[in-house]
Parts: structure tokens; C-alpha cells; sequence
């Protein structure tokens, strides 16, 4: 069995108190509360599980999933106080002559599927035998069924190609009723004969809900009812932007999925009551819901928790009432409001809902309001340098106090921000940036720096390091100074930190900058302690523009803005968490994150409040009702490309498993069990990411290069820690240049074609020279092989050596070995030639130093090895199905003599393109879109013999690439990659044979 | 995303529409004809699950050369949608898993069969590997079925198939109905497509076969779980077709081609007619898409 499976999550379902998913050909058990893994099994055989349905009768499941089924039993067993499920087979899988699309029990040992081609079978699971079936004379290809079982018969709704529903009578010749209307394939079916309605989705996007009525007094239960129902398409609903893949029927609601990764919450008469956003722009292919959660399975291999409920029932929502002009809003330590009314400034008990107003002596009406790290200690200040502080009561009566009242002879004051607790930065009209301190009911000014000329000379946001000695400012110019005690003048500016704005916040955490931004990125930067150096480590992208602050002490709450939608992130879990529509970033607003007791229990709440149309309004949100939780964590959205792993050895083993995909994201993911997995750093790239490699630098450090569409090159450095790994990213580089410096200064108006070819890099290797440099060769699409020149020194410097047209189609592989002293590279094209170049000689020579054709057409995999001083393995595997082996002889050192001394090649073990092979010892290991892994036994001596061993299946579809995890004598670990991953143990065969 | 980058990321896709090809599946037939021969001698032909027709446009062009008399070749295309019309063509709209539409191509062959078959039909594909595999093997066994009814014995069938976990079973039954069966990928698709060709030469239906509608061909199974995996059953030989020279669909070419001076953009030959996503592209056309 796998190790490890993350594949598109098929089937979900929840049962007492637990989640059962259909992950493959497996089914995997977890708590529904607490999350917890409790257990994995195989339940069908090379094939993917499509449906979990719990029998009326007693504990067991029925599971099926293309032309299988198979039936499980449920024990629920007690471990330390806890409820555990545990599942275990009843009968073998059995496989039926064609694809099941619904799945009911008819009594204790009999069940009936509905097929694609329209028949209904009947399977007595006691003895494993087919009773009966009915074909319709409607064999078209169903996409979908729905059967249900009625007192005496099965009622058969199927789903045709001709989008259209035909109700039958299981076993009647001429159907009962036809649905039309859907304008594509119907993609789903489902009916409640209580509620008297069926729901359907389609390719067509819609949802449609439909009234069964009759004028006779009839049971739904015979089929007169059914024969005499009027059924009328009442609702056709527009709530998706792709194809709509399942629903369900709940008391209250109707649920719609969606390739759009959107749930949609529907009443019964079709209005649309809540979107959902889940599983990142993955498909969203499997659900179930009960009164209080709806459970749903990704294409992101993930599954997660919804709360049934709809924003009206977990938001509070007040108006608060304050006549004049409200300027500011702003959250107190205590939870309450301050609010810049005028010349007032109004402290509001949310309780109470009592004002308490200060009059402000301020002579202009640009004032600006800050409050302290600790939201105590509020300070307001105006143009003229009126500065007042206000500190909220403690434990008195609810309110705030005067402390402080100081003229400031700074000049014309355009910003002011607290830092920390104790220090205000003030930045005046000529650039001079003053940190004042309080000082008893005074103040003292406690450092003075300049800030270089530029337009709109001031600051948005800065940041105190906890021993005073670093200040971290940005500007509205967009730069980020860095600034020492002592100095005036910044020691370090960052340009363009955040787009051409300045940051919206800046926090110093221990020896790490954070900063935000209104170019949806957050930006990490690291302090060397000793020298004070900062560094641009790397940067987070967020699907929303304006990233405006944090809302919580572990920087993991962040929030925003979406155009006119505020947003709130959870970080750590990759998962929106709430949006308000509030109409935009341009308005004062505010956010606070707190728990409050309830019942016994911390909650954890959000409160948002913001102005708008001159009120302040104010949101409550308990996020433990409203906010989902997952149960899976998901990951890429689509295929994987390329994935590498790598293995840290420190109290236990850990591998992490580096891959990048179609979704343009590369990922660094940990896992430790089986049943954990879970990325801990993602990086966007602008186009697909097609390849990668691991250079280790040193002890769990390694350079990482990945490329893939729109020429794009990124390169960083990675560390792997205990806790969490970290990242610094050196290179992003287009080899055909930015959009911006590809079209120059052209408008749309005098755009004209570029007529460059676009270029995807499709592999590349990393070759180490001396020290911190390295050479990156890429092979592109445009058949040319471009060399790069990586120095990481004090300066990192990436710059193209050579450009080599030699190939006239593609280039697939890349491929570095070392012959002797010689490192050579083998490239592999479209049209199934692998060529090798001396890498001393290849910026001189335009030729390779040798060529040969191995497969008919593609080179899809290549796997070198060196077997002595003269003789060279090459293995490839192709789009012609194809293994090859080839002896490469080479005579002598120069490399100028070589020749192919022997050859093997099969095309008898996989039956499509073989996409993966990897030699590890005496043994190759090769995979192919077929889903299948084999092994092979080589020997080498005056001929090649080449031994199958095994084959194993892999639920990963469109497998892309396999990678060795680790190899013993007895067996090889490797990963195989595609849409989804999975980890395989396969055993070598040699321990059992022996004993 | 501008109207050219679509050209520069699929050669045959503008070649397609520089040569009035209604899609670029033109060059897939046309590469096959290159290794095969499969025109040599063919007057009547079938294109199933024909649109967007340009199989068809390809057969109309090639079959004509096979006779001095135009009037000789027939050419049937079949298929669920509507279809733009194509001279020399004969549509009919129809389901080919009814006996119906086997008798009416037979009728426009005035009573005698087919000498090829060719489908090039493939699925809505749902994203799902297994879904999309089984609903191809579908459509390609009831072209098959009616290529049963329809072919005559020593013709050729080609049609599309999806090279997935479980295509050795189709090939078992493709062979037998069929002396040689090879499977065959043009030049012009993709290296990283899971699509492929399969050229089914010399019909030869097993002895004692009556062709029928009734129970439509399903696709074999594997007689036990030890069938499931280790050295392939059926082995079908596979080739590259297409001449070496001709261009490469996965790579990628600068506008301005080798020998050629200048460039201009085409619009498409054909676009889709009817599609499922019509009905929302309307409404949502004059309204602004609104998140909440």
C-alpha cells in the first residue's frame, strides 16, 4: 500500500462522529472535530472511489468508484477515552462491466448501482453475485444517476449526455418523465420526495430546482405518483462561473460545488444565500452536509470543514450613532472605539454605548490619530504640532484620560506613528524624522534622522527595534531607509519595496522585518545581529491588492482589501477567513482580533468597524461558527511538474518534498506520517513551473532553481529547520525580459506585435563550479540551450553566458553527469535524439560531442550512469512507450571517440508514455502516464540484461516524473508526482526469494 | 492577453487557420495519411463525431484526388451538434449508437459500405483522468460499433484514443475486429497530451458476429487482479507519424516563420456554434460580475 497519498479527493462522508474521504483507491478516517488521522485503508483496486454510502441495516459501507465496488464493515472502538472508527473489509472488491454512478442498499445483504449505460444492476453482496439487471432502451452515456429507493421499486433518474433528466420506473420499458431544459451534460441529481423537489447541475453552470406536483392524492412511494407528478423546472440559477459538479439537499439549504472552487448555499426557493471560496482555484468534486457541517474534497487534495451556516446567523452587526463629521475610527485595548468627530475626540463604550468626549485645542483640520502597540495610549496630533495623548483607564470607571498636552516646534507635522508603547515618530515637511519619548506629562525627543528629499516628503509607516538601535521607515516614494542610532542618514534603502507606495506597515519580530503592502505581497527581511545587515529574504503573494496590517501577535491573521471587500487571511492554514463588503480601502477603518469567554470556553472573535456614508459601522464575527477548518490539508491545485524531495536527519526523519506545478506555485512541503502533509512555504512564478533542482550547499541547506513558462528563472536558498524552514530568494529572472521592458513605453494604441517566440523552459540543471557559483543550463522550447552564470557572493550576480542553437525542436531533458574528471550534459528533444556536450567546451563548440536517437519520437525521462572508465549507461523512456538502454563507450578522455557498444529496449511494460526512470544500484525503476511503476533487475556485463521485477499501481493520475526518497537492499521509496503525489514502498524481491 | 500570443504558443493552431483548416486536428489526418496510406483507393467515407468538420475538410480534399469524377466520393459526417456546412459533404445530425444513423449513412452510400472510418470525437473532459479515460473508451467502442455496421470487410478505422491506465483493454478489442492495429502519434499533438491515434487496418469481424445495437460494445476487463499489472497482454506497436521536418507542436516558433518575411494575424476559421457555456456568457455579458 501507499505510503502516502495526495490525489483529487473523489468522495467525502461524514459518519458519527467522523470523516471518511475517498482518496484514491483508499479511504482515510478522521476525527471530525479534532481533525485527527485515525486510519488508512485500501479499499478498491487501482481505481478511485466515487462514492462512501453507510447502510440503514447495520454498520457497513457500501464503496464504489468506476467498475467497482466493495463493502466494508464500521466498528467503533474506544482508545484512551477517545472514540475511534475503524474499518475493515467484508468481501473482496468486485468488479462489475461498467461504470457505477449511484450506489443504494436495497436490504441487508443487496445492493443496486445505476451504470453509465443506463442499467440498473442488482448485486446480492452475501454471495457476490449479479440478480438481476434492466437495461433502458436509452443506453446513452450518463454522466450522472440518482436512484432511489422506494418502497417496492427503485426510482432511476439518469443524467444524459443530451442534457437531459429521464425519470423511469426501474424495469419499465418506456420511462416515466423527461426533464428538459439543462443546456449541457447534467453533472449531478438529487431529490427529496418530501420536500417534493429535485435539484440538478449541469455544464451549462446552472442549477436547477424542480417541483414535483400532482393533483391526486398519492404516496411518492408508487409509481402513479411519479407517472401523474407535473414536474417544472421552477428555478434556473446562475451562482457559478464554471461548470457545476455536485449538490445536496439539506433541511434548510441547497448546496452547490463548482469548478470554480465556490460553494454555493441555497434556500429551497432558489436564492442564493452565501458564496464560499475553498480549496484555491482547485475543482471542487465531493460533499456531504448534515444539519450543522458541510464537508467537501478538492482537486487540491484537500478536505475541509465547513460550519453550515450563513453570514446573517454568525455576524452581529450595529450602527453607531455620532452627529458631526467622523473623520477616524480606531480600536482600544478594552475592545471599545475612539473616534475623530471634528474637534473632538469621542471614546465609545461598545456596553454601555456611552460617549465620552475631549475637546481637542487644535488650530488645523489635518490631524492624525495613532495608537500605541498596546492600544492603550492614543495620541493626536495636527498640522501646527498640537500634540495631545490620551491613555484609556484601566480599571476605573470606562473611559480615557488626558495626559499629555505639548506644542511641538517640529514644523509642519505630515505623519506620526507610535512605535511600540513608549516612542512616537513624527515626520515634518522638510524630512525631519523625530522620535519623541514621553517623559512624565512631558515629552523628550529621543533621536533625530533625516529622511532623503523626495515628492510627498513623509512617512507611511515605521518600525523601533526592541533595543532601540534600529529604525525602520518607509516612505511615500515607495523606499524602505534603514536607520541607526548615532546617524542621521539611513545606512540602507530598499527602492520599490512595495510597488511604487510606501508600506502600510512595517513590524520588526526578533531579527526579521515584516512588511506589508498595497501590492498583495508581504515581504520578509532578515537582520544579521551582529552587523545590522538587512536582507530581503523573501516575499508572500495574497490574492488581495491592499495588505494592510496584522491582527494578531503571531503575524499569522492578516487583512485587507479586495477592491471594495475587506478581507481577513489565515497565513498558517493558506484559507480566507471572513470578508465584509465595506466598500472599499479609502475609508477609515479598523479591525481587532480578541476571545472572549463563552460558556467556559475562550472564543476567538473578529471585530471590524469602518465608516461609511458618513456611519460607523460595526461587525462582530465568532469565528468558531463561520470559519472552515481543514480536515486535509490541500496543495496544488493542478498537476505536478517537477518535485524533488529531500531528507533531514535529525531526531527522526523528515522529508520535505519541493514541487512545482501547473498552478505556478512551487511548494515546500513537510511531512512526517503518513497521514501529515503539509506546505509550509509557497512562492508564485508567473507562469506554469515545468522543472527544479536541489543543489546542497551545506548541512540542511540547498539552492533551489526552478523555471518553467514565460522564460522565467527563480533561484533561492533554502534551510530546513525543526520548526519552519526558511527561505531567501536570490534570482528572478526573464530570460525575454519583463513585460514592461518587452513592450517599452508603448501604450495600447501604438502597440505592435512582438514577434518573439514565447519561450517555456522545460528542465534545467545546476552545475557547482568553485565557491558560491554555479551554472544554470536550461533547455527551453525553442530548442535552444542557454547557459547561466550564478555568482552568490557579496553580490548576487546572474547573467547568460551562451546561447546554443543547435536542436531544431524542443528540448525535454536535461541531463549532468560526471565521466571521470568531465562533467558532460546530455539534452533530450521532441523528436527522440539525446545529445551530450562537454560543459568545459560548451561555450566554445556549437556542437555536442556526440548524438544518437534512442525512442520514435519524445525523450521524456533520461537517467544516466556511469559504469566504468570507458563505458556509460544511458537509460531513456519516451512518448513511444518505450525503454531504451544504450551502452555508450568512450574510448578515450578527450571525448572524442564514442561510440554505442550495446542496446536493449522493450515496449511490452508500460502502455503510454513513460514520463519517469531512475537507475538506483543494480536496479531502474521507470513510470508512465499508465499509472503503473515498474521494476527492473540490471545486469551489466558483455550484454545488457534487463529483468522485469514487479509492477505496482499508483492512484496518481497523469504521472509527470518520479523521484527516489531512499533505497535499502530490500526496497526503494520513491515518489511519484502528477495530479497529486504519492509515496510507494516497493519492495526489490531479493529478501523473499532468498528466504 | 494579446491576440497573437495564441499563435506564438501553437504553431499548428496558426497554421491551421493560415491554410483554412477549421482546427488545427486537420494536420493530426493529414500526418496519419503521411505514414499510413489511409486515402490509397478510398471513396467513401465516414467521419464520425465530426465537428467542427475539419476531418472532414481533410478527406473532401484528399479523396477527390482518387478519381477524375468528383461526383464518386461520398463523404458522410456525423454528429451530435450542428455543424457549418462543407461542399461535398453530407451531414447527418444523429446519434451513432442508433441503428438509425447506420442506415442512413449506408443510404447515402446507396446500399454499399464504407472503405474508411475515421473518429476523432472526444469527451467534455471533466478533469477527472479516470472519468475523461472511460468516456473516450466509450465513444470509441460505439464508433466502432456502428463502424461495424457501416465498414466493409478489409477497410480502415482510425479513431482518437486516450493512452490511460486502462487502454490495453481497448486495444484487445480492437483487435478483434482488426488484422493490424497500430497506434500512431501525428507530429502536430502535443508530447505532453495524453491523445494518440489508433489505425485499425483490414476489418475482419469474428466469425458468427451479427452487428447490433441493442447491447453496445463495452470494453473488456481484466479476468483477474493479476491481469492489473506486469508485462503488457496486448502490445500494439507504436510510431511517430509526420515528417521529420515538418514543424513540432511542442515547441515554440517566433512569429516571423524560417523563409518567411512577414506575418499577419488570421482570425479562426470556424467558431464554436452552440456551446453549453452560451446561456451565461449572455447574462453575464452587460452585468458586472459581483462577488457578493
Amino acid at each position: 500500500m501507499a505510503i502516502l497519498t495526495r490525489t483529487d479527493v473523489t468522495a467525502v462522508k461524514m459518519y458519527e462522529s467522523f470523516v471518511i474521504a475517498g482518496i484514491g483507491s483508499n479511504l482515510e478516517v478522521y476525527t471530525r472535530d479534532s481533525g485527527n488521522f485515525l486510519q488508512k485503508t485500501t479499499a478498491l483496486r487501482g481505481q478511485k472511489i466515487y462514492g462512501i454510502v453507510p447502510s440503514h441495516f447495520e454498520s457497513k459501507l457500501l464503496i464504489f468508484g468506476g467498475k467497482q465496488f466493495t463493502i466494508s464493515r464500521t466498528k467503533l472502538v474506544i482508545i484512551n477515552d477517545d472514540e475511534n472508527l475503524v474499518i475493515e473489509d467484508d468481501i473482496e472488491s468486485i468488479l462489475c462491466d461498467d461504470w457505477l454512478h449511484s450506489g443504494v442498499w436495497l436490504s441487508k445483504n443487496k445492493v443496486a448501482f445505476l451504470t453509465a449505460h443506463n442499467v440498473v444492476q442488482i448485486w446480492n453482496a452475501e454471495n457476490q453475485s449479479l440478480e438481476n439487471h434492466y437495461a433502458s432502451p436509452d443506453n446513452s452515456i450518463l454522466y450522472s444517476g440518482l436512484l432511489l429507493p422506494l418502497q417496492d421499486n427503485l426510482l432511476v433518474f439518469s443524467g444524459t449526455v443530451f442534457s437531459e433528466v429521464i425519470i423511469h420506473w426501474c424495469g419499465d420499458d418506456k420511462p416515466l418523465q423527461y426533464l428538459k431544459g439543462h443546456k449541457g451534460v447534467i453533472f449531478s441529481i438529487t431529490c427529496d420526495p418530501i420536500k417534493k423537489i429535485i435539484v440538478t447541475t449541469s455544464d451549462d453552470r446552472s442549477l436547477r430546482i424542480w417541483s414535483v406536483k400532482t393533483t391526486l392524492n398519492l404516496e411518492y412511494s408508487s409509481k402513479n405518483y411519479w407517472e401523474n407528478a407535473d414536474i417544472v423546472c421552477m428555478h434556473e440559477k446562475y451562482g457559478h462561473s464554471a461548470r457545476v459538479m455536485r449538490n445536496c439537499i439539506t433541511t434548510d439549504y441547497i448546496i452547490s460545488i463548482g469548478e470554480d472552487s465556490r460553494i454555493c448555499f441555497w434556500d429551497l426557493e432558489g436564492k442564493l444565500l452565501r458564496k464560499l471560496v475553498s480549496h484555491k482555484n482547485a475543482c471542487i468534486w465531493a460533499l456531504d452536509a448534515n444539519d450543522k457541517y458541510l464537508v467537501t474534497g478538492g482537486g487540491d487534495s484537500g478536505v475541509i470543514l465547513h460550519p453550515l451556516s450563513l453570514l446573517t446567523e454568525y455576524c452581529t452587526s450595529e450602527i453607531v450613532k455620532i452627529e458631526g463629521s467622523v473623520k477616524k475610527v480606531e480600536f482600544t485595548a478594552k475592545g471599545n472605539i475612539v473616534i475623530l468627530n471634528g474637534n473632538d475626540l469621542i471614546y465609545y463604550d461598545l456596553k454601555s454605548k456611552m460617549n465620552d468626549v475631549h475637546k481637542l485645542h487644535h488650530k488645523s483640520t489635518y490631524k492624525l490619530l495613532t495608537l500605541s502597540s498596546c492600544k492603550q495610549i492614543i495620541a493626536v496630533v495636527d498640522k501646527t504640532g498640537i500634540l495631545a495623548i490620551f491613555i484609556e483607564n484601566c480599571k476605573d470607571e470606562v473611559g480615557i484620560k488626558n495626559i499629555i498636552n505639548k506644542e511641538l516646534n517640529l514644523g509642519n507635522i505630515l505623519s506620526m506613528h507610535w512605535v511600540g508603547n513608549r516612542h512616537l515618530v513624527v515626520c515634518s515637511d522638510i524630512g525631519d524624522i523625530t522620535i519623541i519619548a514621553s517623559r512624565g506629562t512631558d515629552i523628550e525627543v529621543f533621536g533625530n534622522y533625516t529622511l532623503p528629499p523626495c515628492k510627498e516628503r513623509w512617512l507611511t509607516s515605521s518600525s523601533l527595534s526592541d533595543n532601540k538601535e534600529m529604525l525602520v521607515v518607509s516612505d511615500r516614494n515607495g523606499r524602505m531607509h534603514i536607520y541607526l542610532r548615532g546617524n542621521k542618514n539611513p545606512v540602507k534603502t530598499f527602492y520599490r519595496v512595495h510597488g511604487r507606495y510606501g508600506a502600510t506597515t512595517i513590524q520588526i519580530v526578533i531579527n526579521q522585518i515584516i512588511t506589508t503592502g498595497r501590492d498583495g505581497v508581504i515581504k520578509y527581511f532578515s537582520i544579521n545581529k551582529h552587523t545590522n545587515d538587512v536582507k530581503h529574504m523573501n516575499s508572500k503573494d495574497l490574492d488581495f491588492q491592499w495588505v494592510e496590517k496584522f491582527l494578531d501577535k503571531n503575524v499569522n491573521y492578516i487583512c485587507g482589501f479586495r477592491e471594495r471587500v475587506f478581507v481577513i487571511y489565515d497565513i498558517k492554514n493558506n484559507m480566507e477567513i471572513l470578508e465584509v463588503s465595506c466598500g472599499g480601502g479609502h475609508r477609515s477603518w479598523d479591525a481587532a482580533h480578541y476571545y472572549e469567554k463563552i460558556g467556559g470556553n475562550f472564543e476567538e472573535f473578529i471585530r471590524v468597524v469602518y465608516i461609511k456614508n458618513s456611519e460607523i459601522q460595526l461587525k462582530t464575527f465568532r469565528l468558531s461558527t463561520m470559519v472552515s477548518k481543514n480536515i486535509i490539508n490541500g496543495t496544488h491545485s493542478k498537476e505536478i511538474n517537477c518535485l524533488e524531495t529531500y531528507t533531514v536527519n535529525s531526531k527522526g526523519k523528515t522529508t520535505f518534498y519541493i514541487s512545482g506545478g501547473e498552478d505556478t506555485t512551487l511548494r515546500i512541503s513537510r511531512s512526517t506520517l503518513h497521514s501529515k502533509f503539509k506546505d509550509e512555504i509557497i512562492f508564485k512564478q508567473l507562469s506554469s513551473i515545468r522543472t527544479l533542482k536541489l543543489l546542497p550547499l551545506r548541512d540542511n541547506t540547498i539552492l533551489l532553481v526552478s523555471a518553467g513558462g514565460r522564460a522565467q528563472i527563480c533561484a533561492k536558498i533554502i534551510t530546513f529547520n525543526e520548526e519552519i524552514s526558511t527561505s531567501e530568494e536570490l534570482v528572478n529572472y526573464l530570460i525575454k525580459g519583463t513585460d514592461k521592458k518587452r513592450k517599452q513605453n508603448r501604450n495600447w494604441k501604438d502597440y505592435s506585435v512582438d514577434f518573439d517566440a514565447e519561450t517555456r523552459i522545460m528542465d534545467i540543471e545546476v552545475l557547482k563550479n568553485e565557491d558560491s557559483n554555479f551554472s544554470i543550463i536550461t533547455g527551453c522550447s525553442d530548442g535552444v540551450l542557454r547557459i547561466f552564470l550564478l555568482e552568490n557572493e557579496s553580490n548576487i550576480e546572474f547573467k547568460m553566458m551562451k546561447e546554443i542553437k543547435y536542436h531544431e525542436t524542443c528540448i525535454l531533458k536535461t541531463h549532468l553527469f560526471k565521466f571521470v574528471s568531465k562533467d558532460i550534459l546530455a539534452t533530450t528533444t521532441t523528436r527522440g535524439s539525446v545529445a551530450f556536450w562537454d560543459m568545459e567546451k560548451v561555450c566554445t563548440d556549437l556542437n555536442p560531442i556526440f548524438e544518437m536517437n534512442t525512442n520514435k519520437s519524445g525523450v521524456n525521462s533520461i537517467d544516466i550512469k556511469v559504469i566504468n572508465d570507458n563505458n556509460v549507461l544511458i537509460a531513456t523512456g519516451g512518448d513511444d512507450n518505450a525503454i531504451h538502454l544504450n551502452i555508450l563507450e568512450i574510448k578515450d578522455i578527450d571525448l572524442k571517440l564514442m561510440k554505442i557498444a550495446n542496446k536493449w529496449s522493450s515496449d511490452a511494460y508500460h502502455c503510454s508514455q513513460i514520463t519517469g526512470l531512475k537507475l538506483v544500484n543494480d536496479f531502474m525503476v521507470t513510470t508512465s502516464i499508465d499509472q503503473r511503476i515498474t521494476l527492473f533487475r540490471l545486469t551489466i556485463q558483455s550484454n545488457i540484461n534487463c529483468k522485469f521485477i514487479s509492477q505496482t499501481y499508483s492512484d496518481i493520475a497523469d504521472i509527470q516524473g518520479i523521484d527516489v526518497i531512499s533505497f535499502s537492499k530490500n526496497s526503494i521509496k520513491v515518489c511519484v508526482f502528477g495530479k497529486g503525489l504519492e509515496v510507494l514502498d516497493i519492495s526489490c524481491g531479493t529478501q523473499l526469494k532468498s528466504k | 492577453m494579446g491576440k497573437t500570443s495564441k499563435d506564438k504558443r501553437d504553431i499548428y493552431y496558426r497554421l491551421a487557420k493560415e491554410e483554412g483548416w477549421r482546427a488545427r486536428s486537420a494536420f493530426k489526418l493529414l500526418q496519419i495519411n503521411e505514414e499510413y496510406d489511409i486515402f490509397n483507393g478510398v471513396l467513401r467515407a465516414v467521419d464520425l463525431c465530426a465537428a467542427p468538420g475539419s476531418w472532414s475538410q481533410v478527406l473532401t480534399k484528399k479523396l477527390r484526388q482518387n478519381t477524375d469524377n468528383e461526383e464518386d466520393v461520398k463523404i458522410v459526417a456525423v454528429d451530435l451538434q450542428a455543424m457549418a456546412s462543407l461542399p461535398g459533404v453530407k451531414q447527418i445530425q444523429g446519434d451513432i449508437t442508433k441503428v438509425s444513423t447506420a442506415n442512413e449513412i449506408i443510404k447515402e452510400f446507396e446500399g454499399l459500405k464504407a472503405d474508411l472510418v475515421v473518429c476523432d470525437g472526444a469527451p467534455d473532459v471533466t478533469g477527472l483522468h479516470d472519468i475523461d479515460e472511460y468516456v473516450q473508451s466509450q465513444l470509441l467502442l460505439a464508433a466502432l460499433n456502428i463502424t461495424t455496421h457501416v465498414l466493409k470487410t478489409g477497410g480502415v478505422f482510425v479513431a482518437k484514443i486516450f493512452r490511460g491506465k486502462d487502454v490495453t483493454l481497448l486495444y484487445s478489442q480492437l483487435k478483434l475486429f482488426f488484422e493490424f492495429v497500430t497506434v500512431s502519434k501525428p507530429r502536430s499533438s502535443r508530447n505532453s497530451s495524453i491523445e494518440a491515434f489508433v489505425i485499425c487496418q483490414n476489418f475482419k469481424p469474428p466469425e458468427g458476429y451479427t452487428p447490433t445495437m441493442v447491447n453496445p460494445l463495452l470494453d473488456h476487463k481484466y479476468c483477474d487482479f493479476n491481469q492489473f499489472t506486469g508485462p503488457n497482454r496486448f502490445i500494439v506497436p507504436f510510431n511517430a507519424c509526420g515528417d521529420l521536418s515538418a514543424y513540432d507542436s511542442d515547441t515554440s516558433y517566433p512569429l516571423v516563420l524560417e523563409g518567411q518575411s512577414s506575418y499577419e494575424y488570421k482570425d479562426p476559421v470556424q467558431s464554436p456554434i452552440d456551446p453549453p457555456y452560451k446561456d451565461i456568457l449572455e447574462k453575464t455579458k452587460c452585468m458586472q460580475i459581483k462577488k457578493q
